[in-house]
């Protein structure tokens, strides 16, 4: 085998947000190179935004990703209402994180059942999943319902929201359509306590990858949450996520569309796994003892278990969701009251805003003028703050299973991969492993 | 009845550069067609997928790369409807209507002056091939697009609407945010089908859904002025969804307006 160079290849992955393709490149049984390779046509959104009024932002950031729209317009209205000191209500505030609430569970459902599941079960494909395996199905079906629902409620469609804006929504949900969401979360409480279990017992079939830098939004209240301002990570440093460019670094590669940031030189991880890392003690208590019971909660640190994690995860924001809804249909509130979005007028200036998305951190920074319009954009995605890191767990998995034959690779990769990203084309098998004479 | 051995007509779904958001649509309404078709290739939900002739192909996102063109012409070749879905296929939508420059300039700006990425400036794929069906909306609406679907079946060209958003909002009685609010609501001049969605919540029609029939544009900016909201947003509030730009120079007046 010595002469031989071996070249993995995943043509197409799918969406970081968009098509990318893995490549391996394997020389006398060690890895060469590993490249992650984002085709997806590119679209520019950070120019696009420019000379746009800050209203606008929002709707145009949306469309960076349906599955992720509604994190998108939150983190741009967190950045436009820190540039311009705007307070939004309480109410507006909680309405907007049961929103982002929706997405988590209706993006990690899909990405569990859909993506990661027909691995670990053995289905070919989503036709197959929904002939064969009904009971999951069903649980994906209506988890992703769930998800949909809260957010057409608040945000008026399942995707791309049209009732949240920079300075709040342009309505508020009545008492009885959140009553009714009140009623599909317990209901899906079964469904998410399930999908845990199934999860537990999967046995991971590469060995576990070294300690990541887990990077993670310091939630903004005592619980668990996806909002805040201030940056934590495993590497013992917390700063604000205004001064994120001090701590994260953004470079282009030659072989990708995508860039890819690194932290202080180190690749990062963020999402679902990082999250846990850091805040499982605030955990409400259904999703504690998921977690207390999980191999993540003995420092297990394979990337196979972002999967688990996503499940504690909707465990989690069904409770806190219920938690929202319980307190605004009892607090006295302005519920049902239509709401007015004036302008804001007269106030350059540049500020960050941040979520935690499904896979991780996002960061929209802007400068805008006098006239509120856009000078200057940067978006910083999950995807592009985890390639660097997906790239080192290839390498080690195919290093680890490198005297294994091509199909156990593949499977394995495969496996890894979808890990990372909600991406319905990594359902499909995309490995190809080429052997080349040198 | 289907006869037991009739073949299911072929449907593929496919997807240039977009957001997904329509992949997204068309399947959580996969269940209601699967009866009806056959899948031939749909890669963001199943893995076996194959570029061979449909009865109808769907086709999600603009052509932004030489990649989406060659796969476009592919997928034209290969169908005997093409449906285009979403705004991104049936205006180019944001990251048309938004872009100022060449997409070199872009490439530029974005990875630095030693970066050679393919780009084309982002466009609707009629430009490219020609297109049977066009359901516009970002994202579509179900029922549209099912319906639309239904009628192809049916061998049948569908008719959608193009009229403008207001007239769903008249129907749905909702005040009217551009004159008692003075929100500026492009619902004059966008194309129906969301049922006067952001209306409805009291917010004002951003244009996701392209031109309507017709769109009076430059009545739209003159309104737009009035309610004092300065000319260069008007326009690029008119442009974001992908409205092409010949849709700004029929009248002289407007012209004049827009060098002022
Ligand atoms: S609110 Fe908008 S869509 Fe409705 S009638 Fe007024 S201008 Fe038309
Ligand atoms: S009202 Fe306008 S912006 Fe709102 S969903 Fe309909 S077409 Fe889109």
């Amino acid at each position: 085998m010595t002469d031989e160079e071996k070249i993995i290849e995943i043509p197409e992955i799918c969406r970081v947000e968009g098509h990318s393709a893995v490549k391996v490149n394997i020389q006398d049984n060690q890895v060469i190179d590993v490249a992650l390779d984002v085709f997806e046509g590119t679209r520019f959104f950070e120019q696009l935004v420019v000379n746009h009024h800050y209203e606008e932002i929002p709707h145009i950031t949306s469309r960076v990703c349906a599955i992720c729209s509604t994190g998108h317009v939150v983190a741009a209205a967190f950045a436009i209402e820190n540039i311009l000191n705007i307070q939004v209500s309480e109410q507006t505030h909680l309405l907007r994180e049961l929103m982002h609430l929706g997405m988590i569970i209706e993006s990690h459902a899909t990405h569990i059942y859909a993506l990661a599941l027909p691995d670990f079960i053995g289905a070919v494909d989503l036709l197959d999943f929904a002939g064969n395996h009904v009971k999951e199905f069903t649980a994906w079906t209506q988890l992703r319902k769930l998800g949909a629902a809260i957010q057409t409620t608040i945000g008026g469609r399942p995707f791309h929201p049209i009732n949240l804006h920079v300075g709040g929504l342009s309505s508020i949900p009545t008492a009885e359509a959140l009553s009714q969401l009140l009623i599909e979360l317990k209901q899906n409480e079964a469904n998410a306590f399930n999908t845990c279990e199934l999860l537990s017992g999967f046995i991971p079939k590469t060995k576990a990858s070294a300690t990541p830098n887990y990077l993670a939004l310091l939630p903004e209240a005592s619980g668990y949450g996806f909002f805040g301002s201030t940056i934590i990570s495993s590497a013992g440093w917390q700063d604000s996520i205004q001064n994120y460019q001090e701590y994260l670094t953004e470079v282009s590669v030659p072989y990708s569309h995508a860039k890819r940031s690194t932290s202080k030189g180190q690749p990062i991880m963020v999402g679902a796994m990082s999250r846990l890392h850091h805040f499982s003690k605030r955990l409400t208590p259904a999703a504690k003892q998921f977690y207390e019971s999980s191999p993540l909660s003995k420092g297990d640190t394979n990337t196979i278990w972002n999967n688990l994690a996503q499940a504690i995860e909707i465990v989690e924001a069904i409770e806190r969701s219920k938690n929202i809804i319980e307190k605004l249909l009892t607090e006295p509130s302005e519920l049902g009251r239509d709401c007015h979005i004036r302008r804001t007028e007269g106030k350059a200036g540049k500020a960050v805003g941040a979520v935690e998305c499904p896979r991780g951190t996002l960061y929209h920074y802007y400068e805008i003028d006098e006239a509120g319009k856009i000078q200057k954009a940067d978006m910083i995605t999950p995807s592009a703050q985890n390639s660097h890191r997906i790239e080192a767990d290839i390498r080690e998995v195919v290093n680890s299973s490198i005297s294994g034959d091509e199909a156990n690779i593949q499977s394995n990769l495969e496996t890894l991969v979808r890990a990372y990203d909600p991406c319905n084309t990594c359902a499909t098998h995309m490995v190809s492993v080429h052997y080349k004479q040198v | 009845m289907r006869h037991e051995k009739t073949p299911l007509p072929m449907i593929a779904v496919h997807s240039l550069t977009g957001c997904a958001g329509e992949l997204l649509v068309i399947l959580e309404n996969l269940d209601k067609l699967l009866p009806y078709v056959q899948v031939v290739s749909f890669p963001f939900a199943q893995s076996k997928n194959e570029m061979r002739p449909v009865d109808i192909a769907f086709v999600e996102g603009s052509v932004s790369q030489t990649h989406d063109l060659e796969k476009l012409q592919q997928i034209r070749n290969n169908c005997r409807w093409l449906v285009a879905v979403g705004n991104c296929a049936v205006w180019g939508c944001v990251q048309a209507g938004c872009a100022k420059t060449s997409p070199q300039e872009m490439l530029k700006a974005a990875y630095g002056q030693d970066i050679n990425f393919d780009a084309l400036p982002a466009t609707a794929i009629d430009k490219y091939v020609p297109v049977d069906v066009k359901l516009s909306g970002c994202p579509i609406n179900a029922t549209q697009f099912l319906s639309v679907t239904a009628s192809l079946l049916k061998d049948h060209l569908p008719y959608i609407t193009k009229k403008p958003v207001c007239l769903e909002c008249k129907l749905r009685e909702n005040g009217c945010v551009l004159i008692e609010k003075d929100l500026p609501c492009l619902g004059p001049v966008t194309a129906g089908g969301c049922g006067a969605l952001c209306p409805t919540f009291g917010a004002a029609c951003y244009g996701c859904w392209g031109p309507s029939e017709d769109p009076q544009m430059e009545a739209m900016s003159v309104i737009l002025e009035e309610k004092g909201y300065a000319m260069d947003e008007v326009l690029g509030r008119l442009s974001a969804f992908g409205a092409p730009k010949e849709l700004f120079s029929r009248s002289s007046n407007f012209q004049n307006r827009k060098s002022e």
